[in-house]
C-alpha cells in the first residue's frame, strides 16, 4: 500500500453545484493525494464533467471548499500552469495543424515541452503537418493528451478521454497517459465508463452517483475494507448491525452480501470471498454483478 | 496570445485586405478624374460667370461608382458580422475557448488580446474606408455641400469608425452572451440598424441646439451658407411652426422660396390657389394668420463637432459592451 503521507492535490469538502433547477453535485467531500492516478466513475449524469470542472476553475462551485495544489482554482497563469484539463469533447482548432498547436502552447505557457509533443506524434505516425480536422478521433485524442502534458501539470484532469476511441487507440492513450505517469510527480484523475481500462492504470477510485459521492480513497484499501458474503438463506441483522451492508441478493435458497467491513465476520454460515473493483463499483451502482445468475431479483439499496 | 490571434484570424486579414486595396484602387482612379473634371469645369465656369449655378449644371462621376460610395454605408456592420460576431462565439461553439483558457493565461488577458485586435482592425478598416470615400468626395462636396446631410454623414469623416468599432464590439457581446453563432449575427445586425436609425434621425440634431432662421412671404430667403444640415422647414402659421418635407411628411410637398412646405397642412381655401401664383396664395396664407417661413439647421461649422460627438457615443457604447463581455467571460462557468 502507497504512503499515506503523500499531501493531497485535490481536496473538497462539502462541494455541490447547481445548475438552476439542477444539481449537478452535491455534498461532495473528496481527497486524493499526490501521484495517484485516480479513477473517476459513474452512471451518466452523475457529475463527473460537473466535478472535473470545478476542479480545473472552469466551473464556479455553488457551495462547499475546493482546494487543488494548495489553492482555490482560479484564473491565474501560475496556477493554470501546474492543471491539465482534456474536456470530453477534445477540443482543438480544426483547421490548425498539430505543429500549429504546438506554437499555440509555446506562446501561452511558460516551462512549454514542444519537443515531447513532436516525439510522440512521430512515434505513433501522426502527422504534424494536417489539419487537426482531418485526423481520426484517435489521433486528436492523442495530440490533446501530448499537448495537455506538454505544460508539465502537476495534475492531470481527463474527461472521458477514450469514450470516443476504439480498443486499439484507447490502450495507446493509455499506454501514453501511463508513461507520463511513470515520470513521476503527476497525479491524475480520469473520468471514464470502461471498468477494465481503469483498473489497469489506476490506484484510486472515486466513485459518484447521482450526484453524491459514493466512494473515495485507494482501490487497495477499498477492496481490503469489502467483502463478498455467500451463504443460505437467513436472518442478517447480525451482519448488517456489525457491518455496513452495501448491497444484497437475496434468493429462496442464497443470500449474497456486499458488505464494508469493519472487523472479521463472525457468522460461520457464510463464506467471504474477496471483492474485485467491478464488483464493488456495480455493488455500489446498485447492481450485484459477477457470478450470481442474471434472473435473480436484485434488491438493492437505495443510495 | 497576439500569435494565436493572427494564426486564426489571419486568412479573414488577407481577404479584409485584398477587398480594401480592390475599393483604394477603384476610387483613386475614379476620384482623381473626378477632381480634375471638377477643376476644369471650375475654370469655364469662371469664363463665362456662371458659376453660381454650377451645382445644376455639372454632374460628376456616374451613378453606379455613387451606389457604390453610398453602400460603404454597411461596412461597419459587415464587419460586425464577420469579424465581431463569431470572434468569441464561434470558440464557445466549437469548445477551443476550453482549450485557450487551460493553457497558463487568464481569460481576461485572452478576451483582451482577441477584442484589441478585434476592435482595433475594425477601426482601420472603417476609417480607411472613409478616409477613400470622403477623398473620393470632395470635389462632389465642394459642388453639393451635401456631406452633412445624413446620407454622406454617414459614411464620411471618423464616424464610420466609431460605427465599425461598436459594430464588432456588438458583435462580440452578442456572441458571448447568445453563446452561438447566427443568433449573434443576427441580434447584431437588428440592434446595430436600429441603433443607427434612432441616432441618426432623432438623436443626432439635439447633439447642439440648432439655429432657426425665418423668412417673410415674398422675400428671397438668405440660406446658411456651405453645407448646412437642415433639420426642419415649412411655413409659420398661427399655431407655430408647421414643418414640411424633409422626411416629416410623405405626399406632395410644395418648394416655396427654396424651403419645402406640405400641402396638406395647408388651409383648404388656400390649397387650391397654391398652383395659380404666388402673389395670391401667399395673401391666402397671410390672411389664414400664417406670418411666413423657417428653416431650423446645423450650421456647415458644427460639422467635425457632430463627427466627433457621434463617433464617441458610439466608442463609449462599444467599450460599456466590451466590459459587459469582459464581466460574462471571466465570471461565467466556461
Amino acid at each position: 500500500m502507497m504512503a499515506s503521507t503523500d499531501p493531497d492535490v485535490i481536496q473538497t469538502r462539502g462541494l455541490s453545484k447547481r445548475y438552476r433547477r439542477v444539481t449537478a453535485l452535491s455534498e461532495a467531500t473528496i481527497s486524493v493525494a499526490e501521484g495517484r492516478v485516480s479513477a473517476l466513475i459513474g452512471p451518466n449524469g452523475a457529475g463527473k464533467t460537473t466535478l472535473l470542472r470545478v476542479l480545473a476553475g472552469l466551473a464556479r462551485p455553488s457551495g462547499g471548499e475546493v482546494t487543488v495544489l494548495g489553492g482555490t482554482p482560479r484564473q491565474d497563469p501560475a496556477f493554470l500552469a501546474r492543471i491539465g484539463f482534456l474536456a470530453q469533447e477534445i477540443p482543438l482548432y480544426r483547421r490548425c495543424t498539430a505543429e500549429d498547436h504546438i506554437g499555440i502552447g509555446a506562446h501561452l505557457n511558460s516551462g512549454w515541452d514542444g519537443t515531447s509533443v513532436r516525439r510522440r506524434l512521430e512515434s505513433l505516425g501522426i502527422p504534424l503537418d494536417r489539419a487537426v480536422g482531418t485526423l481520426s478521433g484517435g489521433q486528436r485524442a492523442q495530440l490533446a493528451l501530448a499537448l495537455t502534458l506538454a505544460k508539465r501539470p502537476q495534475l492531470l484532469l481527463l474527461d472521458e478521454p477514450v469514450a470516443a476511441l476504439d480498443p486499439l487507440a484507447r490502450r495507446q492513450f493509455l499506454a501514453h497517459l501511463a508513461e507520463a505517469v511513470a515520470g513521476g510527480g503527476l497525479t491524475v484523475v480520469l473520468s471514464s465508463h470502461l471498468l477494465a481500462d481503469l483498473e489497469r492504470v489506476c490506484d484510486h477510485l472515486i466513485l459518484l452517483a447521482a450526484s453524491r459521492v459514493q466512494l473515495c480513497g485507494d482501490i487497495e484499501t477499498l477492496l481490503a475494507e469489502h467483502q463478498v458474503l455467500v451463504g443460505p438463506r437467513k436472518d442478517t441483522t447480525a451482519i448488517e448491525r456489525d457491518h455496513t451492508l452495501v448491497h444484497a441478493v437475496r434468493t429462496a435458497r442464497q443470500t449474497t452480501l456486499l458488505i464494508r467491513r469493519s472487523g472479521p465476520v463472525a457468522d460461520p454460515a457464510f463464506e467471504t470471498a474477496d471483492v474485485g473493483l467491478e464488483e464493488l463499483v456495480l455493488g455500489y451502482m446498485g447492481q450485484l454483478a459477477g457470478p450470481a445468475p442474471a434472473h435473480l431479483t436484485a434488491i438493492g439499496e437505495d443510495q | 496570445m497576439t500569435w494565436l490571434v493572427w494564426r486564426q484570424h489571419r486568412n479573414q486579414a488577407y481577404v479584409a485586405a485584398a477587398a480594401l486595396a480592390a475599393f483604394a484602387v477603384l476610387l483613386l482612379v475614379t476620384g482623381r478624374q473626378m477632381a480634375s473634371q471638377y477643376r476644369s469645369a471650375l475654370s469655364s465656369c469662371a469664363v463665362s460667370h456662371t458659376c453660381g449655378n454650377l451645382a445644376n449644371t455639372l454632374s460628376l462621376g456616374t451613378p453606379v461608382l455613387s451606389l457604390l460610395v453610398t453602400l460603404t454605408v454597411v461596412v461597419p456592420c459587415l464587419l460586425g458580422v464577420f469579424w465581431g460576431g463569431p470572434l468569441v462565439a464561434r470558440e464557445l461553439e466549437t469548445g477551443t475557448s476550453q482549450f485557450a483558457w487551460m493553457q497558463s493565461i487568464t481569460r481576461s488577458r485572452w478576451l483582451t488580446v482577441k477584442a484589441g485586435w478585434a476592435l482595433l482592425a475594425a477601426a482601420a478598416w472603417g476609417g480607411a474606408v472613409s478616409a477613400l470615400v470622403t477623398w473620393w468626395s470632395s470635389p462632389v462636396n465642394a459642388l453639393n455641400h451635401q456631406n452633412f446631410q445624413p446620407s454622406q454623414f454617414d459614411i464620411q469623416g471618423i464616424v464610420p469608425a466609431g460605427y465599425a468599432v461598436f459594430a464588432v464590439a456588438l458583435g462580440i457581446a452578442a456572441g458571448t452572451l447568445l453563446r452561438r453563432t447566427l443568433p449573434a449575427l443576427a441580434i447584431t445586425i437588428v440592434v446595430f440598424t436600429f441603433l443607427r436609425l434612432v441616432i441618426g434621425q432623432d438623436v443626432r440634431q439635439h447633439y447642439m441646439t440648432a439655429l432657426t432662421r425665418t423668412y417673410k412671404f415674398l422675400h428671397h430667403p438668405v440660406l446658411p451658407t456651405g453645407s448646412y444640415w437642415r433639420v426642419s422647414a415649412g411655413l409659420v402659421g398661427p399655431g407655430g411652426q408647421i414643418p414640411g418635407g424633409q422626411s416629416h411628411v410623405a405626399g406632395l410637398t410644395l418648394s416655396m422660396n427654396g424651403l419645402p412646405v406640405s400641402v396638406s397642412s395647408l388651409p383648404s381655401a388656400c390649397r387650391v390657389l397654391a398652383f395659380q401664383g404666388p402673389v395670391k396664395f401667399f395673401a391666402c396664407l397671410t390672411a389664414h394668420g400664417y406670418h411666413g417661413l423657417f428653416l431650423t439647421y446645423q450650421p456647415a461649422s458644427r460639422y467635425w463637432a457632430f463627427q466627433g460627438i457621434e463617433t464617441g457615443i458610439f466608442v463609449l457604447l462599444a467599450a460599456a459592451l466590451i466590459a459587459v463581455t469582459a464581466i460574462v467571460i471571466t465570471r461565467r462557468d466556461a
